[in-house]
């Protein structure tokens, strides 16, 4: 199995580089032909004309951009990411700060989607031809037309404010304290055997991850559903059937096992998208991530910032790409003849 | 998130909610707008982090709540009468947290050797006129200008003046500052998320008054909806920027007070002196067509004080007695005289920021009715407030462009001095005949004369068309009943004048 999936990697390795490359000119062109002054932004506004005009020599901004690109470029690929013009604090430690509590956002809010478009798949399925299944599908329909801002706004309103069970800003209660070390806050609190914070973590989590699994649950029940149908016209359900093995058993014991495969194809594409999603998320529920950084970057026109935090998108999708395509290759002995 | 406060209006879904407490009565949880630049109170002038900066940093001189200059850390002060030096006296009962002994040598470092060492701070900007600060002993100093400085007192209790300890700054160094600040405030910072939270505890050594909260707990909550959400569900105790339109309903809460403040911030039309205004017939016009009192009432409950020169009212450069007319029978005869009417109108540009402070577009449109009406067609753009000063240096902001002006000195300077400068970024109007009269007032040291020579500036500002003050900004607050707190003319919430009923 080895011999498949290591050349797999490497291949994505090699097309991830370009890729990189080609999402860096493109962020460093559009960024660097907006009207936005860097150098402006970065004096206070009592400065004068000439003050800024020298402030940006300093930074390099005379120079012809193709060179800005490449000092740019080779400061990136030292692990330099630059200073917020805003913060005047290295991007690197920004990101380093909020890149783990968006990951544990994107995971748990997976998780849930998963959780939630397998069983949600499986009863689409196990309703074909009763009186049910429209109606469940006409859920999946509504489900899938709601995008992640309207259901956040909805638990906002119904659990936040109007129940008030449940708390929809930051990332703890304000009696309580962070732990020290890493801003993997679940991971953190739980290791350390801290789990009133790990509950209380988990209590500020549940209404993001909710808005944001349960919006992009209905594209894997209906994908899970389509491909449990196709898989059930192959002849090994039939024979399963004749030897006598209950329909529960075909269902998760030989069915499911085949029609997750291109489910799992759709739940690599989707981590992409709710990674994306989960920008608007954070700002909707004050929740210190990556997408408030960006935010935060794009009403200050930080291009350090936008540039850096758009390229630790596009890594966090290449990875998860790869993770799931070599999830791909080992569930699937097909492929790997191939 | 534009649509929460829309669903959080009203209804009975909305009638089950009880706020509970946020926190005890030793503490307060505050629901804030923004977060601090960085915890290097030098580093950057940002108005919004001057009453977080005052928690855990002093200021060497501050303002009352009227904003009358009043001592802090400098117990005197005398300026020169060529305003080429200013003798000060400090407190000698100040020790920073860490238990550093405040003395005047901190002094000279924060005002002259960080600029001169080059740190990035923004006070190299409001200080660097400074040519040398003579410690005369740990309790005096005399800080020594290159130019005339007689606006120096008042940029002592302004943006980014706070005193930070030499000693420890220059052994940890700026970064590692930044991460454990240490100041000689009322509180102390105990914890810090970025965008997230700040939690400071009082400092128990403090030198002035103690705080009445022990403890006070902001939380980042940059969505103004997310603020009334917020309050509304008892999860803090007190907010600020939320929506004017969510006030009054608010105000309806048994539990909460909702209030409408004018502050010293401006909103004015930043214009141009050529293209399609360098006619001062049309600037006129465009000026005397808007009708500020319904745009006071239409965008801020008729709070916002309207204006007839861009200064506050109450503030030392304020002209009680001068009232530019809302007249567009005048406007029409104006633009008349200049060949123009609704039939063959004045065509002009016309900017506005989306969002950068309450209402800004929508009263955008609404001026661009008003001048519709008269004969000036204003062809209307959304530009990002990042983008002022770049469309400005290059010479492409419009004839007129909606801006909003922060001044929590109130100095006239701070208002005219700056906002028609046209050495400055932020001046739209390149005229060098008013450009000549600021650096004089700037340069001036008789106190009386200089604030007597901005008020006659901004009335002829005005006259000439070279500026359109539009309405005195409000803050809007949201608290719980039993949180008092004193209020200040220019919009401070500060968490030491906080306290439970």
């Amino acid at each position: 199995m080895l011999t498949t999936i290591v050349p797999l990697i490497g291949r994505r390795l090699i097309a991830s580089i370009f890729i990189l490359l080609v999402v860096s000119v493109l962020l460093f062109l559009v960024l660097h032909v907006l009207p936005v002054d860097p150098a402006a932004m970065s004096m206070p506004p009592t400065a004068t004309i000439a003050e800024i005009e020298a402030h940006r020599r300093e930074m390099g901004m005379d120079q012809p951009l193709w060179d800005q690109y490449a000092i740019w470029l080779v400061k990136l690929l030292q692990g330099d990411l630059g200073t917020s013009i805003h913060f005047k604090r290295s991007v690197w430690g920004l990101i380093a700060d909020a890149l783990p509590a968006t990951i544990e956002l994107a995971f748990l809010s997976m998780l849930i989607a998963t959780v939630f478009g397998i069983g949600g798949g499986l009863l689409l399925f196990a309703s074909r031809g009763s009186y049910a299944e429209p109606a469940i599908d006409l859920v999946t329909i509504v489900l899938l037309s709601i995008p992640e801002f309207l259901w956040a706004l909805f638990f906002i309103l119904i659990f936040g404010v109007a129940l008030n069970v449940l708390p929809f800003t930051g990332r703890l209660d304000a009696d309580l304290r962070l732990p020290e070390g890493s801003n993997f806050l679940l991971l953190n609190a739980l290791f350390s055997g801290q789990f009133a914070i790990f509950w209380n973590a988990l209590k500020h989590m549940v209404l993001p991850c909710f808005a944001l699994g349960i919006a992009f649950s209905p594209a894997i029940m209906r994908v899970l559903r389509s491909s449990l149908i196709d898989v059930y016209q192959d002849d090994y359900i039939h024979l399963a059937r004749l030897r006598g093995v209950t329909e529960t058993r075909i269902l998760l014991g030989h069915a499911l096992k085949n029609a997750i495969l291109p489910t799992l194809s759709l739940m690599g594409v989707q981590f992409g998208f709710l990674f994306g999603g989960t920008l608007l998320v954070e700002v909707i529920f004050s929740y210190p991530g990556l997408g408030s950084v960006m935010v935060d970057a794009v009403r200050n026109a930080d291009l350090p910032i936008i540039q850096a935090v758009g390229l630790a998108y596009c890594v966090v999708v290449l990875v998860i790409n790869t993770v799931v395509d070599t999830l791909y290759l080992v569930l699937n002995p097909k492929l790997r003849a191939q | 998130m534009t649509g929460l406060a829309a669903l959080c209006a009203g209804g009975p879904l909305i009638s089950l909610n009880s706020p509970a407490l946020a926190q005890g009565q030793d503490s307060a949880v505050i629901g804030w707008p923004s977060d601090v630049p960085s915890w290097d109170p030098n580093q950057r002038f940002s108005p919004d982090s001057q009453p977080l900066f005052k928690l855990v940093f002093d200021q060497p001189l501050d303002q009352d709540p009227a904003l009358h200059l009043i001592p802090k850390l400098i117990t005197k002060w005398d300026m020169a009468p060529d305003g080429l030096s200013l003798s000060v006296e400090l407190r000698d009962d100040v020790s920073f947290h860490n238990g550093d002994r405040m003395t005047a040598d901190d002094f000279r470092y924060t005002f002259f050797e960080r600029i001169k060492a080059g740190h990035a701070v923004d006070t190299k900007s409001s200080f660097g006129k400074v040519s040398d600060i003579e410690v005369q002993s740990p309790t005096k100093a005399v800080m020594k200008f290159s130019s005339p400085a007689p606006t120096a007192p008042t940029w002592l209790g302004f943006l980014g003046s706070y005193i930070v300890p030499k000693k420890y700054m220059e052994s940890v160094g700026v970064e590692k500052f930044r991460e454990k600040p240490v100041g000689t405030g009322p509180y102390q910072l105990v914890e810090y998320q970025l965008n997230s939270r700040i939690v400071l505890e009082r400092n128990e050594k403090y030198w002035g008054p103690k705080p009445a909260v022990r403890r006070v707990i902001f939380e980042i909550l940059k969505d103004p909806s997310a603020r009334v959400a917020a309050i509304q569900s008892g999860q803090i105790d007190l907010t600020i920027n939320v929506p004017v339109r969510d006030i009054a309903r608010l105000q309806r809460e048994q539990s909460l007070a909702a209030e409408i403040n004018p502050i010293t911030r401006v909103v004015l039309l930043q214009v141009r002196n050529d293209e399609g205004f360098s006619d001062r017939n049309v600037r006129l016009a465009a000026h005397h067509a808007i009708d500020k009192a319904a745009l006071s009432k239409a965008f801020y409950a008729g709070s916002a004080v309207p204006l007839s020169i861009p200064v506050s009212p109450g503030s030392a450069g304020y002209l009680d007695s001068y009232k530019f007319a809302y007249d567009p029978e005048l406007s029409k005869k104006l633009l008349a005289q200049s060949g123009f009417s609704t039939a063959k109108p004045a065509r002009i540009k016309f900017a506005s920021t989306n969002g950068h402070f309450p209402s800004d577009y929508d009263m955008a449109r609404a001026i661009q009715q008003m001048w519709k009406k008269v004969g000036i067609e204003a062809e209307l753009e959304t530009i990002e407030y990042a983008k002022y000063f770049e469309l400005n240096r290059a010479g492409k902001l419009p004839e007129a462009t909606l801006y909003s002006w922060d001044n929590a000195s109130g100095d006239p300077e701070i208002y005219c001095g700056y906002l028609l400068n046209p050495k400055l970024p932020m001046s739209a109007w390149k005229d060098p005949a008013i450009g000549g009269e600021i650096t004089r007032l700037m340069a001036a040291t008789d106190n009386k004369a200089r604030i007597e020579g901005w008020k006659a500036l901004a009335k002829d500002a005005v006259e000439q068309g070279a500026t359109i003050p539009l309405l005195q900004s409000v803050q809007t607050l949201v608290r719980k009943k039993k949180l008092a707190y004193l209020k200040y003319g220019n919009g401070w919430v500060l968490a030491n004048s906080m306290r439970w009923s």
